[in-house]
């Protein structure tokens, strides 16, 4: 391998032909060996064995590993004096599982304090444009959503938690309407569905490519309207709170990002909602992830003894853009490939069936890529060609129609993707695996709850496109209402045993106490906010 | 061994945190510009929010998804004596341009909750309880100017004030709730909030997708047992 790999990006665009006559792809007899040689997950380099904690023994990401496996902090010298807060139902993190698990915890009577690192909405579910999924088509039934999900994760999802969440659907679909979230309809009323990659059927509702948008915006809106919800903005969580044995979880500590202070807060039930680990740029790659996705929930949950599941497994989604360069690693939706656009290497031909599950497909570029068989911009990254023109000339319209984001974001760039081919690579998406969870998102330590992309058990080893919309609704209502039946008088006294406890484990294991976690935020954004 | 991380390697985000090659003044790639009133020196082709992390500029703490559907990144452009507002994420550096990013929009003064409405026939009159100022508007247009999405702010706060909740939603279909808008209005109308409230009433009282029903349907007399033993046909 080397820089020189591929053609120039200039060179390829003056190629590009939306008109070329192109045959089908090639049949991918052995998609395994795809996936061995190509994605990063099952590359043994990327790998590693956790030598403490639940998972003592687990593979588990490299460089999360080292988070995982790290010193906290803070200790106790830093809660003296730091003001404490009680309060019936402690959410952390304000994307779309954070508002859901604070809205139904308030609709059942809790006084909830929801506390983000940014702004309330602050997110990924923010960036969210495919859609959810739901089945609701006369053609499709909840089971075949079940067989789909497992299927797409290679059949080591928890099948009770899937099926939970797909029976789930069609309510969440009307807890979001009731709520004010609109969706694209067809011509009779219908909510209009689309299929997309490893499913058997069209099961992806939508509000144009703006789904994330309008479900954060209705939820945020939901949150900052509700009496019996407090939310506290730029307050990252560096740490959880446990009894005094430091097996029980009864609050959290936040350090201020705009004066810096600590401030503790006394509860019964914790909802963990902090998201995914996309700025840790897992393997070197670019990420679609929002700023604070840094994976501090996971980290958080190990120190205090919750057991994790699938930390080898991410999601490298397949249509991350590589031009222009303010814009890499950002999404481009995988409703486009749904809506019928196809994927051309540098020499102009198809390598890929475009719908077959996100893994297998990104493995597919990524073989492209270092096979030559790519384009190669100025700074030497490399990409393979998303054939928007061609899907715009043969549904004139379409894009405009359906994917207004797409064009919206480009518009600051003079890039068309009407006229011009999208470069694009495969981008660091979603954290497959996380927090081990039952149907109401309790952890395996009492009094802690996780929802969202820092559980896991659902997606297996891959998700496929709409299910982690539907997640974050579906088991962020069902954490904040078993959060809110859990009806015990709180805690006597609050400690950091379970810090104490991770700390002693490492010095056991021999591993130095030189790195501190959570990240917080990734070193390049973190200037003169946040020191560790 | 195979070297599969060449090209990932090529991700390489060292222009994000280290000084360019080319840092001399009098190179024509050196952008100067002022963020938060910190002199920073920025590549051509970097946005705000890449070039204050690139300065060192302390304390930015309203950046999120860089692709300017979050809404955070709020800041004031002064070039010359012109003053504008936009996204620091989709905006990029330009020799003289003082940037300072803003504080973000105070909670809104409007309060209601969608589970309060019942009755779809008094809509219009609860709106304007709602928001009595949005019948106020004196056409400064300073909320069309002030929005990084080009949205007719003004024209669509007029449908809202004459019942025309959908078509006033739907022109605030691209908004990101950065609530420039809202701190624009002299009138303290709350444009964004106008905008969110004719959009969620639309699908409040309208939204009523057959499909959805009929499976919700099925559902509901699956639990009551009515169907019996065919609890799911693919089982």
């Amino acid at each position: 391998m080397n820089m020189n790999n591929g053609i120039p990006l200039a060179q390829a665009s003056a190629l590009y032909r939306p008109d070329a006559d192109i045959g089908s792809p090639p049949v991918l007899a052995d998609p395994q060996a795809l996936l061995n040689a190509f994605h990063p997950d099952y590359l043994g380099s990327s790998v590693t064995k956790l030598a403490v904690g639940a998972n003592a023994g687990d593979s588990c990401q490299r460089e999360l590993a080292g988070l995982l496996q790290a010193e906290a902090i803070i200790d106790e010298a830093d809660l003296a004096g730091a003001p404490v807060t009680d309060i019936d139902v402690l959410v952390i993190g304000g994307g779309g599982a954070g508002c859901a698990a604070a809205l139904a915890a308030a609709e059942r009577g809790a006084r909830v304090l929801l506390v983000t690192k940014l702004r309330l909405g602050d997110s990924n579910t923010v960036m969210a444009e495919g859609g959810i999924q739901v089945a609701i088509e006369p053609d499709d039934s909840i089971q075949r959503h079940i067989e789909d999900t497992l299927r797409g994760g290679h059949d080591i999802g928890n099948p009770e938690l899937v099926a939970a969440m797909a029976e789930d659907g069609p309510d969440v679909i009307r807890w979001l309407i009731r709520a004010g979230m609109q969706f694209e309809q067809t011509a009779s009323g219908d909510l209009h569905t689309r299929r997309a990659g490893g499913m058997n059927a069209a099961r992806i509702v939508h509000c144009r490519d703006y789904t994330g948008l309008e479900m954060m915006r209705v939820l945020r809106e939901s949150v900052i309207q509700h009496r019996a919800i407090e939310v506290w903005e730029q307050s990252p969580a560096v740490e959880l709170l446990s009894n005094e044995d430091g097996r029980k979880c009864v609050g959290a500590v936040f350090k201020s990002l705009i004066d810096g202070r600590f401030r503790m807060v006394r509860t019964h039930s914790v909802i963990l909602a902090t998201g995914g680990v996309g700025r840790l740029h897992l393997n070197g790659f670019p990420t679609s992830n929002h700023l604070g996705a840094t994976g501090d929930g996971l980290v958080l949950a190990y120190r205090i003894g919750a057991c994790l599941r699938d930390l080898d497994s991410f999601q490298y989604h397949p249509t991350g853009l590589v031009y222009p360069p303010h814009l890499s690693g950002k999404l481009v939706t995988e409703g486009v490939r749904a809506a019928g656009a196809w994927m051309l290497n540098a020499a102009g031909q198809r390598f890929v069936d475009e719908l077959l599950p996100r893994d297998i497909v990104s493995a597919a570029i990524l073989r492209e890529c270092q096979e030559g068989r790519c384009v190669r911009v100025d700074d030497g990254r490399v990409g393979v060609w998303l054939d928007t023109p061609r899907l715009e000339r043969s549904q004139p319209g379409l894009l405009e129609r359906q994917f207004p984001k797409l064009l919206a974001r480009f518009r600051v760039s003079g890039v068309d993707p009407r006229h011009d081919p999208l470069l694009i690579h495969p981008t660091l998406h979603y954290q497959n695996g996380g927090v081990v969870i039952d149907v109401n998102g309790a952890t395996t330590v009492p009094g802690l709850y996780a929802v969202g992309e820092v559980a896991g058990g659902i997606h297996g080893r891959n998700r496929i496109m709409g299910n982690a919309l539907l997640e974050i609704i579906s088991f962020g209502r069902r954490a904040g209402v078993a959060a809110t039946a859990q009806r015990d008088r709180g805690p006597k006294k609050v400690t950091l045993e379970h810090v104490n406890r991770a700390r002693r484990d490492l010095t056991l294991a021999g591993i130095p106490l030189t790195q501190a976690a959570p990240q917080i935020l990734p070193d390049y954004a973190a200037k003169g906010i946040w020191n560790r | 061994m195979r070297a599969a991380y060449c090209t990932l390697n090529f991700f390489d985000f060292s222009h994000l945190t280290k000084t360019p090659m080319t840092t001399d003044g009098d190179n024509p790639q050196t952008i100067n510009l002022t963020i938060n009133g910190v002199a920073v020196a920025a590549s051509a082709a970097m946005t705000l929010v890449e070039a204050a992390w690139h300065g060192g500029v302390p304390r930015v703490t309203a950046v999120s998804c860089l692709e300017s559907v979050c809404g955070s990144c709020r800041v004031l452009l002064r070039r010359g004596k012109e003053v504008t507002v936009n996204l620091a994420c989709q905006t990029f550096v330009e020799d003289g341009l003082e940037a300072v990013f803003l504080p973000p929009q105070p909670p809104p003064l409007h309060h209601y909750e969608i589970s309060d409405f019942t009755d779809g026939w008094n809509i219009q009159a609860r709106f304007h309880e709602i928001f009595p100022e949005a019948s106020h508007c004196r056409n400064c247009h300073g909320c069309v100017l002030s929005c990084p999405k080009g949205i007719d702010v003004e024209g669509a706060i007029a449908l809202a004030a004459a019942g025309h909740f959908r078509d006033a939603g739907e022109a605030f279909l691209e908004c990101v709730m950065c609530e420039l808008c809202d701190s624009a209005c002299p009138e303290l109308i709350a444009p964004a909030h106008v905008g969110l409230f004719c959009r969620r009433v639309t699908a409040h009282f309208h939204l009523r997708p057959p499909n959805l029903i009929y499976r919700l349907e099925e559902q509901r007399k699956e639990k009551m047992g009515l169907t019996g033993a065919s609890h799911d046909e693919h089982e």
